[in-house]
């Protein structure tokens, strides 16, 4: 028996593009694809992250507090074993303190960064569906240069300028790379 | 009476870690989720520095910076810059809006209280 033909498959069965099928269309698709599956994955991590570091103030709250109490106890002549033992082990675990809250930051930079790639990926998507776009180099450089100026931490531009050389039509790389400008992490300087 | 600083970060886990830095050495911490909440505690209330992020909605620091400078109260207090961008032109920009320091993250907790107390 012959089946009723839908409209999304053919004859033998393979699958017949929609009217508005096309590579452009198809590939952006695929980037909104990529980019909902960052979003989705930021914003639960967004969660767990404050969840954690929430936890960790609250802890190191409690470190504190207690180092505080062995040293206003720390007279009491039963108890200046234990005490100074307490004290020590919170002092041990405060010296931690610095480490943790640098490694912490790390996920602001993260999600920073995951931002500026999706955002990167959505251009990509609009660009390529315009077809008048696609066939134009001028139009490729402008884009490169857009998202270009979303890569503003050393880390990102340093990436940006390694591969941007290779996407760009211009030959004249006598510019130095924006990343050698750029401070280091942590640096402070006052105006 | 501890000083009074005003930290503005739209990341939750970031503030989390300014407030405990500050807290820890003493500081009393307001905390703000962009511009515009720090803006508005600011023409109600009081802060002896304000520790800002440059990106976030509604009002970005930078903006931030200027509109406080504007403002006879903040006129002459320090207004440091925390934040990812590293980028002479940025930096010139926050000191042209009358930042007083840029500090890139991430921040070491005993250098960023050094450098609190050296301009308070």
């Amino acid at each position: 028996m012959q089946m009723p033909q839908t409209d999304n498959s053919s004859r033998n069965g393979a699958p017949v593009p929609a009217a508005n099928w096309s590579p452009q269309q198809q590939t952006a698709r695929m980037l909104a694809l990529c980019e909902a599956q960052m979003e989705a994955a930021t914003q639960d991590s967004d969660a767990a992250v404050d969840t954690l570091v929430a936890a960790f103030t609250e802890l190191m709250n409690a470190v504190r507090d207690l180092g505080n109490m062995s040293k206003a106890n720390a007279t009491d002549p039963t108890q200046s074993k234990a005490l100074d033992d307490i004290n020590n082990r919170c002092n041990q675990l405060s010296s931690q303190v610095a480490a943790a809250v640098m490694a912490f930051q790390f996920y602001d930079k993260l999600s920073q960064r995951l931002g500026h790639v999706r955002y990167s990926l959505s251009t990509m998507a609009l660009f390529i569906c315009d077809r008048s776009n696609s066939q134009r180099p001028e139009h490729w450089e402008k884009l490169l240069s857009t998202l270009g100026r979303l890569y503003r931490t050393a880390e990102e531009r340093e990436i940006f300028d390694s591969i941007a050389g290779s996407l760009s039509l211009r030959v004249d790389n006598s510019e130095e790379p924006l990343s050698k400008e750029m401070s280091d992490a942590g640096s402070i300087e006052l105006f | 009476m501890s000083s009074v600083i005003l930290a503005v970060d739209d990341s939750a886990s970031m503030r989390q870690m300014v407030r405990f830095t500050l807290e820890s050495a003493g500081y009393e911490v307001i905390q703000a989720a962009d511009g515009v909440e720090a803006l508005d505690y600011a023409k109600g209330g009081k802060a002896d520095l304000v520790l800002t992020d440059v990106n976030m909605p509604r009002m970005d620091g930078l903006t931030l910076v200027r509109e406080l400078r504007g403002l006879s109260s903040y006129k002459g207090i320090p207004i440091l810059v925390l934040t990812t961008e590293a980028g002479q032109e940025t930096k010139a920009q926050g000191k042209q809006a009358g930042a007083t320091g840029w500090i890139v993250k991430s921040f070491n907790p005993e250098q960023l209280l050094a450098t609190i107390q050296r301009v308070l």
